[in-house]
């Protein structure tokens, strides 16, 4: 029966392209970890990416008014530089996206209130492989005090967490974010 | 498809509606990047144009794209293609070199025509103008590619086109989360 509903449902998202169902999860996972656990969430990450995009589109619009205000060739130097250094951001942008990124959506710091022990820090990674159902989940957790990382995985059919109408629903993802969640609690204190 | 477009929109932040406008920024630098890095490389202000027109008998055809090339060291000849500007006119020319005058100090002046015209180009020239100069050269033909600037020649011959397509780019762009 559960598997008769898994195949409906399925077939309900086939239609939705894959990386809107991805990002249907991912968002959701995000508003756990705000909104249940009330962890903080940081930007840095995000903000890193923001940053370089930002410094690259600056330098092209740099070249774009110097051309247009000292036309070619006059401005020949000043459009070999912002040329060269475009492209050097965009290869320093793929590195940090393929190397410092990789696929994390969310970081989100557990604060301890009392001040005494650094915060923990909450990374959650996700990929969802092309024509798979198979949503691949990421969960570590990094001791502020000692350093150590621990991982959980979760590999589960998108299927499980969407109904017939191809909503999400929040109570399917619940148990399996506490289960990651207090699987990873567990294993820092035994460690 | 689009209710799932705009779906991803109504749960965009901040952030992920800065990092879409930035994304977009970055597809028009890219294209203006590439085209400067083709201008610094090639050493012409505008290193690939579109014949408009049928100037030369079976070697080039409207639609062509023209890729040129400006660089000082190689001088003009007799007998070359070059694509001009003339003083007072937006479009450049492509024409065949007719006559050159080089003096000793190095300036030179040449003549133009078209191939299918049967007179020089005098008349196209400004009022008062009886050679071209290297300034007025916009660059010489090196290569050509046939029949893909009819694109750009549709585009400029029905804006409305243009502006849909670039509208609809735009919005994909804008809307599209990774």
């Amino acid at each position: 029966m559960l598997e008769i509903l898994q195949n409906l449902t399925f077939q309900q998202l086939n239609n939705k392209d894959m990386s809107y169902v991805k990002n249907d999860v991912s968002d959701t996972f995000k508003d756990f970890f705000s909104i249940k656990f009330n962890y903080l969430e940081s930007f840095a990450l995000m903000d890193g990416r923001l940053a370089m995009c930002g410094i690259a589109v600056g330098v092209a619009m740099f070249a774009l008014l110097w051309d247009y205000l000292y036309p070619f060739p006059q401005s020949r130097p000043i459009l070999i530089f912002c040329v060269s250094a475009y492209f050097l951001m965009m290869g320093i942008l793929t590195l940090y996206t393929t190397y410092k990124e990789k696929g994390i959506f969310v970081v989100a710091i557990q604060n301890d209130h009392t001040g005494f022990v650094p915060d923990n820090i909450w990374e959650a990674s996700s990929f969802l492989k092309k024509f798979d159902d198979k949503y691949n989940l990421i969960l570590s957790c990094k001791n502020g005090k000692t350093g150590a990382r621990y991982e959980a995985t979760m590999v589960k059919s998108v299927a499980n967490f969407f109904d017939e109408n191809g909503t999400m629903v929040y109570e399917l993802l619940e148990p399996e974010v506490s289960k990651l969640h207090s699987s990873l609690l567990a294993e820092r204190k035994e460690k | 498809m689009l209710q799932s477009l705009f779906d991803d929109v109504k749960r965009m932040n901040k952030r992920q509606f800065l990092y879409q406008v930035l994304s977009f920024g970055m597809i028009v630098s890219s294209a203006l990047m590439i085209w400067k890095g083709l201008m610094v490389v090639t050493g012409s202000e505008s290193p690939i144009v579109v014949v408009l027109r049928q100037v030369f008998l079976h070697i080039q055809d409207r639609g062509d794209l023209l890729f040129l090339t400006n660089y000082k060291e190689e001088p003009v000849r007799v007998g070359e293609i070059v694509v001009f500007k003339v003083e007072g006119r937006d479009i450049p020319i492509v024409h065949r070199v007719l006559k050159l005058h080089e003096k000793n100090n190095g300036t030179v002046k040449f003549l133009t025509k078209g191939d299918n015209n049967s007179v020089d180009d005098r008349g196209l020239y400004a009022p008062g103008q009886l050679w071209l100069t290297k300034k007025d050269v916009v660059g010489r033909a090196r290569g050509f590619l046939p029949y893909v600037g009819m694109v750009t020649i549709y585009m400029n011959e029905y804006p409305k086109f243009k502006y849909a397509v670039l509208a609809c780019l735009g919005m994909y762009v804008l809307v599209h989360r990774e």
